[in-house]
C-alpha cells in the first residue's frame, strides 16, 4: 500500500509511541463526547438538570423504583433527554463505530485507501434493499430485525459481491480506480432506481434525502439494541481477523504464503461488513464518509496495525458521528439538517486529499 | 485498438444523442402542422432561441408581434388579462378545452362547474374523483410540451413557472394560451378562482365559490372557545423525519383565522424540525396529514405511542386530527372545508365538556 510505504520509516516509531493508556483515554473521551451530545441540543436544558435526569433514570432502572431522588425536574425536559437525545446519541455512536470499523476493514482487505461502504456502492445497495422491502411491504412480525433491515443486509452483500467480482474480472489487482469507478457507477444506478421507487410509492417510503444523506432523527431504543447486537457480533468477527488483515496488507499472495486461508477470510469479512452496513443503512440511511475519514485519521494517530486500528476506529467513528450529528441538530435550530450534509462537508475535502496523496505518490 | 474502440463508442454515443434530439424538433413541427394557421409562428419559434439573447437590447421582434396582435383585439378579443405571474394572456373566446397541470386548479375547475372543459390533467390531480377519468400528462419538471399539444387545448393552466420561456413560447405559438395560477395565500386562491372563472366564462359561479369560502372563514373566525390555543401541524411523521408547516403556509394562515397559534410560526414555509422542539413547545392540538394505508397503527395512534410524547398536551387530551386528503395544503376551494373540519374537531371536543353544539 503506497500510503504505508511512504510512511514506512516513521511507522516503527508510531508503533512504539502507541501509549499504554490508549484504551482508557479513548473510552473516557468517547464518554465525554457522549455527555456533551446528550447535554446539548435544540432545546436548552441546563447541565445540572441533565445530570439529575440521567441520575434519577439510572437509579430507577437499577432499583426498579426510587423516583425523583434529586429533586423535581420538568417532565418535558426528562422526555427530551431520555426519549429523544439518549437513544439518538447512542444510535449515532453505534452507527459511527460500525461504519468506521467497516471502512477500516475494507481499506485493509482491498489494500485500497478509498474503500468504504459509500464509495464501494454497498450502502447504496443496502438502501435499495431497505426501500424495496418497505415498498413491497415485506415485514417479519415479532422480531427485532425488520424486513427492511434483513433486505438491506442481503442487498448490501449482493452488491458487494457483484462489484468486487466485476472489478476482479476487469482488473485482477483490484486497483483503487477500478473499484471506486464501479462503485460510483453502481451507486448512481441505484440512486436512480430509488428515485423510481419513490415516484411509484412516494407516500410509503422515506424521502430521497434520507437514502442519500441519512438521518438519525427519530431513532429509538429498539434501533439502539439492533445496532448493538449487530456491532457486537460482526465487530467480534472482524476483530478476530485483525492479524489476517495485517497479512493482507503485504499482498494477498504473501498472506496465503504465511498461512492465511485467503478465500475463507475474505468471504467471512465481506459477509460481516455488508451485514453491519446493511443494519446501519436501514436505521440511519446512507451516511457517507464516516467509514472513509475516521480510519485514516486513526491511522495517522496510531499507525496501520489492524490490531490497534480496528478498536481505535470504533471509538473514532463513534466520536465523529456523535459530533457531526450534534451539529446537524443545532446548527439551524429549530430545523434539522440531514447528518450526511455535515459528514460530507468534513469528508469530501479529506477524501480529495487522500486521493491526491495516493495519486501523487504513484507518479 | 483501444483507441478505435473508444472512437467507435464515442461516435455511437453522439449518434444516440443526436437521434434523441431529433423527435423534439420533429414534434414541434408536427404540432405546428396540425394547426396550419400557426405555421408562421412556428417559424418564429425556431428563430426565437437564436434571437433570445438579443431580446433585451433589441425589443423589435416583440413589438412586431404585439402590432400583429393589436388588430385581432379590435376584431374582438374576448379577454385580455394578466395572470398571477404578470404575464399577459389573450383569449378570443371563453376557453373550451383546458389542460390544468396542478391539482388545485383541477379542483377549482370542478368547483366552478367547468370540469367538463378539462381535456387533460397533471398526473397528481386526484380530486374530485371524476378528474381521474381525464387523460393525464406529466407535470412539474417533467412537463412535456408534446403531450399537452396533442390534447389540443385552448388554455393551459399551471401553477408556477416550472417551464422554460422557450416552452411557454412554443405553446403560445401553437395557439395555446398559458395561464399561471400561483396562489400563496387564501387571498391568492380567490384570485385564482376568479381568474379561472373568467377565462372559462364561469364568472358568476367563481364568485359564488369565493363568496362561500369567505363566508365559511368569517363564521370560523376566532371562536373564543378555541382562540389562543396552540397547534402543531405534522406534515411528515417521525419515522421519515418530522416536517412541519410554518409561516407562509395555508395551514398557518388557517390556524391564525381560527385564532390558534401555530407553535412553529417561526419556521418559514415547510421545514424539518427537531423532535425536541415539539416536546418543548407542547402543543394543545396536533394535525397530521400523513396517509394511512390500512395496516399498522393509524397516524393518530402512532403519534400517541411515541416514547417521550406522553407529556405533550395534545397527546394527553387525545386531540390529534388526521386530515389526509390535502384539505389544508392545496390552494383550492377545499381549504374552507379543511378549516371547517379542523374547527369542528376542536370545538366538538370542547362540546363534550361544555355541552356546546359544534357550529
Amino acid at each position: 500500500m503506497i500510503l504505508m510505504k511512504k510512511q514506512g520509516r516513521s511507522n516503527r516509531t508510531v508503533y512504539e509511541r502507541f501509549p499504554a493508556g490508549f484504551y482508557p483515554a479513548a473510552v473516557l473521551f468517547t464518554f465525554l463526547v457522549f455527555c456533551l451530545c446528550v447535554g446539548a441540543g435544540s432545546v436548552a436544558i441546563s447541565p445540572a438538570h441533565t445530570i439529575r435526569i440521567l441520575w434519577s433514570a439510572l437509579v430507577r432502572t437499577l432499583t426498579g423504583s426510587g423516583q425523583g431522588l434529586l429533586g423535581a425536574v420538568p417532565d418535558t425536559a426528562s422526555a427530551i433527554i431520555l426519549s429523544v437525545r439518549v437513544p439518538r446519541v447512542l444510535c449515532a455512536a453505534l452507527s459511527g463505530a460500525s461504519l468506521s470499523l467497516c471502512g477500516a476493514v475494507m481499506q485493509g482487505l482491498l489494500k485500497n485507501p478509498l474503500a468504504d461502504g459509500s464509495t464501494l456502492g454497498v450502502s447504496s445497495g443496502a438502501s435499495l434493499g431497505a426501500a424495496l422491502a418497505i415498498t413491497l411491504g415485506i415485514t417479519i412480525h415479532g422480531t427485532l430485525w425488520s424486513g427492511a433491515t434483513l433486505m438491506a443486509m442481503l442487498t448490501a452483500f449482493l452488491s458487494m459481491i457483484f462489484i468486487l467480482s466485476l472489478a476482479y474480472r476487469l482488473d485482477r489487482s483490484l486497483s483503487t480506480n477500478t473499484i471506486i469507478l464501479l462503485g460510483i457507477i453502481f451507486s448512481m444506478f441505484i440512486s436512480s432506481v430509488i428515485s423510481l421507487l419513490i415516484i411509484f410509492a412516494s407516500e410509503k417510503i422515506r424521502t430521497y434525502t434520507f437514502w442519500t444523506l441519512g438521518s438519525l432523527a427519530g431513532t429509538n431504543y429498539r434501533n439502539v439494541l439492533t445496532l448493538l447486537i449487530a456491532l457486537v457480533i460482526c465487530g467480534a468477527v472482524l476483530m478476530r481477523y485483525a492479524a489476517e488483515l495485517n497479512a493482507y496488507s503485504i499482498g494477498e499472495e504473501n498472506a496465503a504464503n504465511i498461512g492465511v486461508n485467503i478465500r475463507r477470510v475474505r468471504l467471512v469479512i465481506l459477509i460481516a461488513v455488508s451485514s453491519l452496513i446493511g443494519v446501519c443503512v436501514s436505521i440511519s440511511g446512507t451516511i457517507g464518509f464516516v467509514g472513509l475519514v475516521t480510519p485514516h485519521i486513526m491511522r495517522m494517530l496510531i499507525g496501520p496495525n489492524h490490531k490497534r486500528l480496528l478498536p481505535a476506529s470504533l471509538f473514532g467513528g463513534a466520536v465523529f458521528l456523535m459530533l457531526t450529528d450534534l451539529l446537524s441538530r443545532v446548527i439551524c435550530n429549530p430545523l434539522e439538517l440531514p447528518v450526511g450534509v455535515i459528514t460530507s462537508f468534513v469528508g469530501a475535502p479529506v477524501f480529495t486529499y487522500i486521493f491526491y496523496r495516493t495519486r501523487s505518490g504513484r507518479e | 485498438m483501444k483507441k478505435i474502440l473508444a472512437l467507435l463508442t464515442l461516435s455511437a454515443f453522439m449518434a444516440a444523442v443526436l437521434a434523441g434530439c431529433q423527435p423534439i424538433q420533429l414534434g414541434t413541427n408536427t404540432a405546428g402542422g396540425a394547426e396550419p394557421a400557426a405555421a408562421e409562428t412556428v417559424a418564429d419559434a425556431e428563430t426565437a432561441p437564436v434571437a433570445e439573447a438579443a431580446v433585451a437590447e433589441e425589443p423589435a421582434p416583440e413589438e412586431a408581434v404585439s402590432e400583429e396582435a393589436a388588430p385581432d383585439a379590435a376584431e374582438g378579443d374576448y379577454l385580455v388579462f394578466t395572470d398571477m405571474m404578470d404575464h399577459e394572456v389573450r383569449l378570443e373566446k371563453p376557453a373550451e378545452k383546458v389542460v390544468a397541470l396542478s391539482a388545485a386548479d383541477c379542483e377549482i375547475l370542478y368547483a366552478i362547474g367547468a370540469g367538463d372543459l378539462l381535456v387533460g390533467r397533471g398526473e397528481y390531480c386526484d380530486y374530485p374523483a371524476e378528474v381521474l377519468d381525464k387523460p393525464s400528462v406529466d407535470s412539474g419538471a417533467e412537463t412535456n410540451i408534446e403531450q399537452i399539444l396533442a390534447l389540443e387545448p385552448d388554455v393551459l393552466i399551471m401553477s408556477s413557472m416550472a417551464q422554460t420561456e422557450e416552452q411557454v413560447q412554443a405553446l403560445e405559438n401553437a395557439g395555446v394560451a398559458v395561464v399561471v395560477s400561483d396562489a400563496q395565500d387564501i387571498e391568492g386562491v380567490y384570485t385564482s378562482i376568479r381568474m379561472i372563472g373568467m377565462l372559462t366564462g364561469h364568472d358568476a359561479e367563481a364568485e359564488d365559490v369565493v363568496k362561500s369560502m369567505q363566508d365559511t372563514f368569517a363564521e370560523l373566525k376566532e371562536d373564543p372557545t378555541i382562540s389562543g390555543q396552540t397547534i402543531y401541524f405534522e406534515v411528515s411523521p417521525l419515522e421519515w423525519g418530522l416536517w412541519t408547516a410554518g409561516e407562509g403556509t395555508f395551514m398557518d394562515e388557517i390556524a391564525s383565522i381560527l385564532g390558534l397559534t401555530n407553535v412553529f410560526h417561526d419556521v418559514a414555509g415547510w421545514g424539518e424540525i427537531s423532535e425536541e422542539q415539539v416536546l418543548e413547545r407542547d402543543p394543545d392540538h396536533i394535525v397530521t396529514i400523513s396517509m394511512y394505508f390500512g395496516e399498522g397503527p393509524t397516524p393518530e395512534e402512532e403519534i400517541m405511542s411515541r416514547p417521550g410524547w406522553e407529556n405533550v398536551k395534545a397527546v394527553q387530551n387525545k386531540s390529534i386530527l388526521n386530515l389526509q386528503n390535502n384539505e389544508l395544503s392545496r390552494p383550492a376551494p377545499r381549504l374552507a372545508e379543511g378549516a371547517q373540519m379542523l374547527y369542528d374537531f376542536l370545538t366538538g371536543q370542547e362540546a363534550e365538556e361544555e355541552l356546546e353544539p359544534a357550529a
